[in-house]
């Protein structure tokens, strides 16, 4: 008891007006917010391996690849923060032994399996068969038997079947597109179908976080390639910097025009609870979303990229504007997804008070493992560079293998 | 058609189908293979018969110990405490919400039940709290009737209070506390509001007066004005000529302004 009220006692004080007792205490922590930014990284990698591939634009060809990794890397760790936040982690397959047609989140482990075994693991291996069996010859000891087991022991790389390779990939792709709308639409569903919260409770709300999710996925990419490039000493290709850039331009005009509709539309709309969600955006949000989110975030970025559109600037400036603006996206980006889901648990059901979160230091719930957790997805990706290098001079051109790999 | 054509015609089949679909399908059907037995392993047997869910859980609950009795089973012993306590105040409390899990008392009455008698227990419910209903009776404990258990004077079966409370401060405590450090300490309650003695019983049914008028307070207030009590006086037609005294002067902290 006096532990517990020891606990309690800094919290209240930040507490203003009337909250029910059940809400002192945040159920969805910080872990929650990781989570949804990175299943967003994860959709909108892929969305921008699937624009390569589409609509063939040559100039981000280099990061097809690469965008196809990083996809799979955050795939990979998508899982874990909800695993720390829910505990027993033992029992989370029984979500696929016994499937719960009734509950949104059970059926989303089934989302997440198609996206990753039918949609993403394909791609990379019918995009990659060719290449892991010439290097698989080429190679010798324990990386030569990696490669030939990733190839499934595969070796046919005539004409035909690697015609038929490519056909596949176009295929999985055209599949994929609307398996990551769904991955990411999917989270936004979730929150969008809360109906009791006025916060959440949005039809729009799938589609923001789908076009926040391509905005973020397309500035990782863009990140990773500006970063692992030059430590591979080679040379930054500005015209797929440029297109990338670009992308990012867009996908930002329309996720800043659909938050700025959902906003509009609330405050028109004026339901009872806009009282104590304008006190919320106000005062406790303010910071989190309009400073970073919308300003630093949003705005900033966008001005940079359209000055760098407008203005001849040289090659040299417009990396560093690139560079910074991505970053400041990540950082938007994030605090978007904190603004939803901390923010959405900041007003009391009552309408009438307000309650604070206090992030965890350590503990299963606190700010150490999210780190991890955030970090965890670039050590493997890492991994991924070693056992399927994603660059243009590991790949083999047509033609007989040459051998110098 | 034999068997052996049949197979013939697999293998051909076969053969035609791409190297590495045929790779990948035999992954396919390895995962599916092995996902079969797994599931027959872990999923318990009768699970899905009634419901989502495996229903010898619902043994495993029904076998759980049953903590606590629910109170028609103390009628059979206790029946004079379950009848006062059926028309008392506490009809809504439970008898086991203050003693406690009881089942196995009803079964054994050896098993001694608690009874809580320090004067701690009940604020838990009545402390005054301003998330509280109003009208649900709360004291200060700090200043209602100290150090004596609260079993004292009430009943905890019955909880009328002992006497009608002979002051208005017993319920209106905060005004009471602010006029008695004010300039109309003297003056009492009364003086201004007409309060029927039944208020006492049932404040809400019978409602004492409130002033209404200037004209009231200036009884004592204005030029001229004879009272028991020394008082200032003011000009009525000057001093605040169109409001209410009160919008100004807060009657039982009158120095506030
Ligand atoms: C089978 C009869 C029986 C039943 C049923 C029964 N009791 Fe009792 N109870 C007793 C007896 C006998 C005593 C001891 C009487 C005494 O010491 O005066 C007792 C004593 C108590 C006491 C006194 C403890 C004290 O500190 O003085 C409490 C409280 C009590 N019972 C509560 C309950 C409640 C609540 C229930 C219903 C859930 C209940 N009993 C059901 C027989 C019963
Ligand atoms: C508000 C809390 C409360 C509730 C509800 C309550 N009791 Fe009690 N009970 C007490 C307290 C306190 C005492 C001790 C009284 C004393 O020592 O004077 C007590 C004493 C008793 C006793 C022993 C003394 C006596 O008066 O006989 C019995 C028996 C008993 N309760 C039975 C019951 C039963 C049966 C019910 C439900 C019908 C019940 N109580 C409901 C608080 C409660
Ligand atoms: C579980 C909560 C709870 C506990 C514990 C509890 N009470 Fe009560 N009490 C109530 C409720 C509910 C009422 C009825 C309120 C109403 O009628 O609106 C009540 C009414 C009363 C009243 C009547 C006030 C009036 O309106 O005249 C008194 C006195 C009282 N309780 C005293 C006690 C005492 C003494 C104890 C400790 C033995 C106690 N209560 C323990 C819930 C509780
Ligand atoms: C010395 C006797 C005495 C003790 C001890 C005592 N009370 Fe009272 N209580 C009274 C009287 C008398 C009243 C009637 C109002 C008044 O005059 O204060 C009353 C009134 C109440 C009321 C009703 C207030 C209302 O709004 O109708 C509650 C509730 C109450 N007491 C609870 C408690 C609790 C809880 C305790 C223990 C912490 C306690 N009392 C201890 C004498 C006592
Ligand atoms: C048993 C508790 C109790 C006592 C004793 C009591 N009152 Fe009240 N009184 C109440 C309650 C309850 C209300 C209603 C409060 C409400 O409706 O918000 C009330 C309301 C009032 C009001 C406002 C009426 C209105 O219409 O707004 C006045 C004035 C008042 N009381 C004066 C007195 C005076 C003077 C005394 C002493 C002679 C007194 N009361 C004694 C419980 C009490
Ligand atoms: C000098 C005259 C005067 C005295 C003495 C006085 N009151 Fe009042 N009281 C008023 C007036 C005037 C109002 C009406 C205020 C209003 O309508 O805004 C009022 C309003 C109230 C109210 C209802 C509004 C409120 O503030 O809750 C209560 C209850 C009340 N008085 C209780 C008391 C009690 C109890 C006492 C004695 C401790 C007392 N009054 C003494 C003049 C007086
Ligand atoms: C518009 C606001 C207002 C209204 C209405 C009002 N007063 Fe005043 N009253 C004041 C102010 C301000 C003072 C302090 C003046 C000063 O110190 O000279 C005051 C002072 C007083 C004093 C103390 C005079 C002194 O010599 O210190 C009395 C007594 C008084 N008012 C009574 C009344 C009465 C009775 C009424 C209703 C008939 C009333 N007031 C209405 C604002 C008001
Ligand atoms: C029973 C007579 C009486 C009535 C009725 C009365 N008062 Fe008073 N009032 C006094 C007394 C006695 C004093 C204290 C002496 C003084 O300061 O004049 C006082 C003082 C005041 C003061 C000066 C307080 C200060 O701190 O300077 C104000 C203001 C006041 N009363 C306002 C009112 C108002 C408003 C009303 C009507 C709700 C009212 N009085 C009704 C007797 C009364």
């Amino acid at each position: 008891m006096e532990s517990v009220v020891e606990h309690l006692l800094p919290r209240l004080k930040e507490i203003t007006g009337f909250i029910y007792p059940n809400e002192i205490e945040l159920h969805w922590s910080i872990l929650v917010v990781v989570y949804p930014y990175i299943t967003g990284l994860v959709a909108g990698a892929f969305i921008l391996a699937s624009l390569v591939k589409v609509f063939k634009v040559k100039e981000v060809q280099p990061t097809y690849r690469l965008s196809l990794l990083t996809a799979l890397a955050f795939l990979l760790v998508a899982p874990l923060p909800l695993l720390a936040h829910l505990g027993h982690p033992e029992k989370s397959f029984e979500i696929f032994l016994t499937p719960n047609k009734q509950s949104a989140m059970a059926m989303f482990g089934f989302v997440y399996a198609w996206y990753l075994m039918a949609v993403l693991l394909l791609e990379i291996w019918f995009d990659y068969r060719r290449d892991i069996i010439l290097w698989a010859q080429e190679e010798t000891g324990p990386r030569k038997w990696l490669h030939k087991v990733l190839s499934l022991f595969s070796s046919d790389i005539s004409e035909r079947a690697v015609r038929f390779d490519r056909k596949a990939v176009q295929a999985v792709t055209i599949i994929g597109i609307p398996s990551a709308f769904l991955l990411h639409g999917y989270v936004g569903f979730i929150f969008g179908s809360v109906k009791a919260n006025p916060w959440w409770s949005s039809v729009l709300m799938p589609i923001v976080f789908l076009f926040s999710a391509i905005v973020s996925g397309i500035a990782l990419v863009l990140l990773i390639y500006m970063i692992a490039t030059p430590m591979r000493s080679k040379q930054i290709d500005m015209d797929c910097l440029d297109k990338l850039a670009g992308f990012l331009f867009y996908a930002m005009i329309v996720d800043f025009s659909l938050e700025t509709l959902d906003f509009i539309h609330r405050i028109y709309e004026s339901e009872e609870s806009i009282e104590i969600l304008s006190e919320l955006v106000s005062g406790k949000l303010f910071v989190s979303l309009v400073v970073i989110q919308l300003l630093i975030g949003m705005i900033v970025p966008l001005v940079a990229i359209a000055l760098v559109k407008l203005f001849r600037t040289p090659a040299e400036l417009r990396r560093l504007l690139y560079f910074v603006s991505a970053l400041l996206v990540q950082v938007g980006i994030f605090s978007t997804r904190w603004n939803v889901v901390i923010g959405g648990q900041l007003f009391s059901k009552s309408l009438r008070g307000l309650t604070a979160y206090k992030m965890s230091i350590v503990g299963v719930e606190g700010l150490l493992v999210s780190i991890a957790i955030l970090v965890l997805p670039f050590l493997i990706l890492l991994a991924l560079f070693k056992i399927l290098p994603p660059w243009k001079e590991a790949r083999h051109e047509f033609g007989p293998p040459t051998g110098s790999g | 058609m034999d068997v052996f054509e049949l197979l013939k015609r697999i293998r051909l089949f076969w053969s035609r189908i791409p190297e590495q679909v045929q790779r990948l399908s035999l992954l396919a059907v390895f995962f599916i293979v092995l996902f079969i037995p797994v599931r027959n392993l872990l999923v318990p047997k009768d699970f899905g018969k009634y419901g989502h869910y495996r229903p010898s859980a619902l043994e495993e609950a029904a076998a759980q110990e049953i903590t606590y009795a629910g109170h028609e089973a103390c009628y059979e012993c206790h029946d004079d405490v379950v009848d006062t306590k059926y028309h008392g105040y506490h009809k809504t409390v439970a008898c086991e919400t203050c003693h406690g899990p009881a089942a196995a008392h009803t079964e054994d009455p050896d098993v001694e039940l608690p009874a809580p008698r320090e004067r701690g227990y009940c604020p838990l419910c009545h402390e005054y709290l301003a998330s509280r209903p109003t009208g649900f009776p709360q004291i200060v404990s700090a200043s209602h009737n100290p150090l004596k258990p609260c079993i004292a004077c009430h009943n905890p079966h019955d909880p009328v209070p002992p006497h009608t409370p002979a002051e208005c401060e017993a319920c209106h405590a905060a005004i009471a506390r602010t006029k008695a450090v004010s300039h109309h300490v003297y003056v009492p309650c009364v003086r201004c509001h007409e309060t029927p003695e039944e208020h006492k019983v049932s404040p809400r049914q019978h409602r004492p007066s409130k002033p209404a008028t200037r004209e009231f307070c200036a009884a004592c207030h204005a030029e001229g004005a004879t009272t028991e009590l020394e008082t200032r006086k003011v000009d009525l037609a000057t001093h605040g000529e169109r409001y209410t005294c009160w919008q100004c002067h807060y009657p039982h902290l009158p120095g506030s302004r």
